[in-house]
């Protein structure tokens, strides 16, 4: 029952809210010393309906702060700006800043060359500080994250998958270790319970696997640009998806009951023991592009803002009982099964 | 594995292996193929050689062993030899792979580097499937099972060897490549381990 309601609700609310506002480029590629005319482009901001409150600036590694002249407002997302900038700045890095009421500070680093300015350390400040506007604006959505974008929510959808492949997948390897051990070993004729429970909970675990290497490769595809990368995370879980193939593959290979139970226990536990080393370990040590490692975004404590904990750890929750009722389903089919071969 | 003409089957697979390498690639310009082709034959051959591990043995044999000797022992002293002949068999393929493509590609290489690599690779391979083939001779279907339970145990094992190695031929130093081989020390002693530890299970009927 909880479980229907955690996942209804991040369901519901992993596509119902909105994004926060963002900065997404700036036509410009080039800088010259005087006027330099270029669109500034935002995601879900309200350039247009706020024109009032509309502020741009363009900063020149934080220490000059230029403010720029709008000239048009041409959707809510875009507008025509002017900046005028002298012949000595103190770097060629330029970050660019809007400011309105409603969305706060939105902010765009792209790199835009430069031509015929004197760089000089600690040239002269121009304007004053940039009046970056509080961003947490009274709205409830999503943070904007460059690159990412929109596809923030499949947050509440690939990653849980894994975290529900791990929790199963500890049951299976729990229902291994005690079909192996010795005081579980049943006279034959009888259904070994334990190994029942491991096969069932692997069966559940594999399809979370199969379903979190679909949605990371759609995820990948949006934000890497391939469906598949080589990242270590990426190449582990393939392996791991390899690794439960087989371990049916043996299941189905051995006819006799109690060998097969025996025999698919010790290769399951081989098999987590692994995949805790694949999945777990293994990506820390090495680059990659998941979040955290080699200079990506991550998404650390700062990133995963109230908004998104209040959706994804619902989200969590939800696919792990669900995880585990599917568990308790195929189990109980399985069973069935068994008792119904055993009947005819 | 005790008779001459299996070690001498091996050795002829490992020459053909190698043979054919060098026939679709010619040359070999970085490091890092040298490696990967390596390993590749490596992998391969370790295959070859361990489907055999315990399918050799005659139903006699197994018996006799049963009867007589804690089955903890007969893995250890599976897993070492196979560890040893993996490793020996792999620095056949290394004299095979000079005798081939040259030396030219890997003029920068960490020799003591990437033997200890080799080493520890070889003894990796032999000790994970040493175990899978004990497990594909229990389960009574012939070897085509090492092959598929196999594969997906070793590619953590294969990733690193090859990152190592290509690393080692390169002529990092050994700060740099410390990590993948302390990877590799894991991986080996956790397929022993698990190995010890599994094997009466298995052994017990």
């Amino acid at each position: 029952m909880l479980c229907v309601i955690a996942l209804g609700y991040s369901a519901v609310f992993s596509f119902w809210h909105p994004m926060g506002a963002g900065g997404l480029e700036v036509s410009a590629t080039k800088f010259q010393p005087g006027r330099n005319e270029f669109i500034f482009t935002g995601y879900n901001t309200h350039f247009q309906s706020d024109r009032a409150s509309l502020q741009v600036f363009v900063a020149n590694d934080s220490s000059a702060v230029f403010k720029a002249d709008i000239l048009e407002v041409i959707s809510e997302a875009k507008a025509v700006v002017s900046v005028f900038l002298p012949d000595t700045i103190s770097s060629k890095r330029f970050e660019f800043y809007a400011n309105t009421d409603t969305d706060g500070t939105v902010k765009v680093e792209s790199p835009v060359g430069s031509e015929g300015f004197v760089i000089e350390k600690g040239a002269d400040v121009l304007d004053t500080k940039v009046r970056v506007k509080n961003n947490h604006s009274e709205k409830f959505g999503f943070p904007y994250q460059p690159i990412i974008i929109e596809s923030i929510r499949n947050l509440m959808w690939h990653v849980p998958m894994w975290f529900t492949m791990f929790v199963v997948m500890t049951i299976s390897f729990i229902a291994s270790l005690r079909a192996l051990s010795k005081k579980n070993i049943v006279p034959t004729n009888t259904i070994n319970i334990h190994d029942l429970k491991a096969s069932s909970a692997a069966g559940v675990g594999l399809f979370f696997c199969t379903l979190g290497l679909i949605t990371g490769s759609v995820w990948a595809r949006f934000a890497w640009g391939a469906w598949w990368t080589n990242d270590p995370q990426l190449n582990g879980a393939m392996v791991v998806f390899l690794m439960y193939v087989a371990y049916f593959i043996l299941r189905k290979s051995v006819p006799d009951e109690e060998k097969r139970a025996r025999l698919s226990a010790i290769f399951n536990i081989f098999a987590f023991v692994l995949m805790v080393i694949l999945l777990m370990v293994m990506p820390r040590f090495a680059e990659g592009l998941h979040p955290g490692k080699s200079g990506n975004p991550a998404f650390s404590q700062y990133d995963l803002d109230s908004s998104l904990r209040s959706v994804f750890y619902p989200a969590c929750l939800g696919f792990i009982l669900l995880g585990y009722w599917l568990y308790t389903i195929n189990y109980r089919i399985n069973k069935l099964e068994l008792e119904n071969e055993e009947i005819s | 594995m005790r008779q001459k003409h299996a070690l001498a089957g091996i050795a002829m697979y490992v020459l053909a292996t190698v043979f054919v390498c060098y026939l679709s690639l010619e040359n070999i310009e970085t490091p890092k193929v040298w490696g990967a082709m390596l390993w590749l034959t490596g992998i391969f051959t370790a295959f070859n050689t361990m489907q055999k591990a315990f399918m050799n043995e005659g139903s006699g044999t197994v018996i006799y062993l049963y009867t007589l000797v804690n089955p903890k022992q007969i893995i250890l002293s599976k897993a070492v030899y196979n560890a040893f002949l993996v490793a020996v068999l792999n620095l056949v393929s290394v004299f095979f792979f000079v005798l081939f493509f040259g030396t030219a590609a890997i003029s920068g290489a960490d020799l003591s580097q990437f033997l200890i690599g080799l080493l520890l690779g070889s003894t990796g391979l032999g000790l994970a499937l040493t175990f899978v083939a004990g497990l594909a001779y229990k389960s009574g279907t012939g070897a085509g099972l090492v092959a598929i339970l196999g594969f997906p145990i070793i590619i953590p094992l294969l990733i690193t060897m090859v990152r190592y190695t290509a690393f080692a031929l390169e002529g990092m130093s050994f700060s740099q490549n410390s990590l993948n081989l302390l990877v590799l020390l894991v991986l080996n002693i956790v397929s022993l381990v698990l190995a010890y530890v599994l094997f009466p299970y298995l052994w017990r009927d």
